[in-house]
């Protein structure tokens, strides 16, 4: 199988093909490299190239998956052929919509915009507590407020739709 | 002694009393919230009582509901561990009132403590240096030009009606003075209606230094050396160490005499900090004195064998000091990281959850200082630090190798936490070297990372393809599970069209 594999803004073709029980054949540009991997935790693999030792830790959603080697985060999507060609596709119809959404339970101390409100890059949008901090929320591009989900004082959960703009 | 504690707090602080208590043959009394009722502090007590919902105003710093359950379990005297009540003159008072020993300092000594003013003229009388500069306000320019002239430039101008950095100016020279005193005084008339200014000599890149005390009822005071806590991010200490690189023997037994005198001067009992700023001269001033426990407080018993929690109880129960200033010694190196449940990739963004794997380093000289378990929750409503790590070494250098060691054994997963933040401080050049101060991380540490390469990104890179190839694997394995497990009712799907279809 062949995967597109993105660090950043760097995309390598990545081939894996299984050699055997936790072996693995590794293409990556036009070097094969042999691959002793071992899902040994949950979420954590151990993994020997060329007899050298390394411990992965992983938290994956989806197609992003976000590798912690010696203390360096490496966050990076991973995508078959058929959803990178989905994803070619999906990149130009969207158009630009962004979707805020909380990345962990919290509640809502503040919405700073109005739905129909024209909103600038970098704008706070929305103010979540959490952990005793407050965290303000930006938005990306410039655009309008299409649509807001909450309203101050709920209490959120990791992944709940906050905002949408367009 | 004591045969019954209550320990009013949580998460490691609360572990940490509660295990000294039970080496001592003590009996502890455990409060919990709501959400805390599967915490290990509840469940390494001996006696456990619900406090209240979830807030921390409701529950743990409910001062009505904690003297009610000290009396009703027969507590006889109270650890407040450090936030929360630790240092609540009021919470002090009324304890005293009921007749409950607070495992901590008299009330009278926690409220001078507590003001900063106030703080500042008691300790600067019993001869403790403070930043030079004045301490009511000035009326004439004339005046402040003079007073900065002697205390020296550069100079900080202060509101002293101040706060939030409002009406607060930094002065390099003399001829920055008169616009900028126009314009914090504008600028602290329009935010509190009182323009009047004080002056303070600026410390420029200042290492905070701290000293360990300890107090007895029959008035012996010692010290147990330094800590230096410079390693901050946004003035909050991240990684303590003892000793500090940067003081010398003849420097540390000058703020060991000088803390001494500070905790005697407000007659002080129990344990106790007094923190100080030092300058690139290496010249020390009194910041504030912290009554109670310090978070940092392992890396001291680690480097002088001395129990401080345990020392404490004793000293609450009466008993005397049983070692001399001159028994006490340092040996070794320690040093602490504070793991916080934050995402150190995405500006330290707090990460509250389940916690799904937690393997915790171990081998010689490594102690972690927990309150967390495979399987619990760490709930949104405190402090979301979850552990701290401690090791002691021969020496510096071996403690920092120790503990890039016992880092990298460090596994939490299910949130993210400050470990891998930890591991690149102990790689940087700069912590290794001993060349840093307060604004180390702010200013220079996450320059320095940004420009860093991380060197394991194609190992990184193969892991994420095989970890999205067996994923793959075994649900295209299931779906065909599903099939072939569907039988009779395969008819089904030819009325549906696309069903099973993967992608």
């Amino acid at each position: 199988m062949n995967y597109y594999v993105s660090l950043e803004e760097k995309e390598v073709l990545v081939g894996v093909a299984e050699a055997g029980v936790a072996q693995f054949k590794i293409r990556i540009e036009d070097r094969e490299i042999a691959v002793d991997a071992h899902k040994v935790e949950r979420d954590a693999w151990s993994i020997v190239i060329d007899n050298r030792v390394y411990e992965a830790d992983l938290v994956v959603s989806d197609d992003d998956i976000e590798v912690l080697i010696k203390g360096d985060m490496y966050p990076l999507r991973v995508l078959n052929e058929q959803k990178k060609a989905l994803s070619r596709v999906s990149e130009a119809a969207e158009g630009g919509k962004q979707l805020i959404d909380a990345p962990m339970p919290g509640k809502v101390v503040k919405v700073l915009v109005m739905e129909g409100q024209e909103v600038e890059a970098n704008q706070g949008v929305i103010i979540i507590e959490a952990m005793k901090m407050e965290n303000e929320f930006k938005s990306r591009a410039a655009g309008k407020v299409k649509e807001v989900f909450v309203k101050e004082g709920d209490i959120v959960e990791g992944g709940e739709r906050l905002l949408l703009i367009e | 002694m004591f045969s019954k504690i209550l320990v009013a707090n949580r998460g490691e602080i609360a572990v940490r009393v509660i295990r000294a208590c039970r080496e001592m043959g003590i009996e502890s009394i455990a409060v919990y919230s709501d959400v805390d009722r599967h915490a290990l502090h509840v469940r390494y007590a001996d006696y456990a009582y619900r406090i209240g919902p979830p807030q921390a105003s409701e529950s743990y710093l409910n001062i009505d509901k904690l003297l009610e359950i000290a009396r009703m379990s027969g507590a006889e005297a109270i650890h407040p561990g450090y936030g929360f009540l630790a240092e609540n003159p009021d919470f002090a008072r009324r304890l005293k009132d009921e007749g409950i020993k607070l495992i901590g300092p008299p009330p009278e000594a926690m409220r001078v403590m507590g003001s900063k003013t106030l703080a500042r003229q008691t300790v600067s009388a019993a001869g403790v240096p403070v930043v030079p500069g004045t301490k009511e306000s000035i009326e004439t320019e004339e005046e402040v030009l003079r007073v900065a002239r002697e205390v020296g430039y550069p100079v900080m101008l202060k509101a002293a009606a101040g706060g939030g950095g409002k009406g607060l100016r930094l002065v390099n020279e003399e001829s920055e003075m008169r616009s900028a005193i126009r314009m914090a005084r504008s600028e602290a008339k329009s935010s509190f209606g009182d323009d009047s200014m004080y002056i303070e000599k600026y410390i420029e890149r200042p290492r905070h230094i701290e000293i360990q005390v300890l107090a007895d009822q029959q008035g012996n005071t010692i010290h147990l050396f330094e800590r230096e806590c410079s390693i901050q991010r946004r003035h909050q200490k991240v990684i303590e160490e003892s000793p500090s690189v940067f003081v010398t023997d003849e420097i540390r037994k000058e703020m060991g005499a000088v803390a001494v005198a500070a905790a005697k001067a407000v007659d002080y009992e129990g344990a106790g900090t007094v923190e100080f700023l030092m300058d690139k001269e290496k010249n020390f001033y009194f910041l504030e004195m912290n009554t109670r426990l310090q978070v940092e407080h392992p890396v001291t018993e680690m480097v002088t064998g001395i129990d401080i929690v345990k020392e404490q109880i004793k000293i609450a129960a009466g008993e005397p000091l049983r070692f001399k200033q001159e028994e006490i010694k340092q040996v070794g190196h320690a040093i602490e990281c504070r793991i916080y449940a934050e995402d150190p990739d995405k500006n330290f963004f707090p990460c509250p959850g389940l916690i799904e794997t937690l393997r915790i380093p171990g081998g010689p000289g490594v102690r972690d200082d927990s309150g967390v378990f495979e399987g619990f929750e760490i709930p949104i409503h405190y402090d979301p630090m979850i552990s701290k790590l401690v090791v002691w070494g021969k020496d510096r250098q071996e403690a920092i190798l120790r503990m890039g060691r016992a880092l990298s054994e460090y596994i939490i997963t299910g949130v993210k936490t400050t470990v891998p933040f930890h591991i690149r401080v102990m790689n940087n050049r700069h912590f290794i070297e001993g060349d840093f101060d307060t604004n180390f991380i702010d200013q220079v540490f996450l320059k320095e990372e940004q420009e860093r390469i991380p060197e394991n990104s194609e190992v990184a890179i193969i892991v994420g393809a095989i970890e999205q190839f067996i994923r793959e694997k075994s649900e295209s394995l299931k779906s065909d599970e599903v099939r072939e497990g569907e039988g009779i009712s395969l008819w089904k799907s030819s009325f549906r069209p696309g069903f099973g279809r993967r992608f």
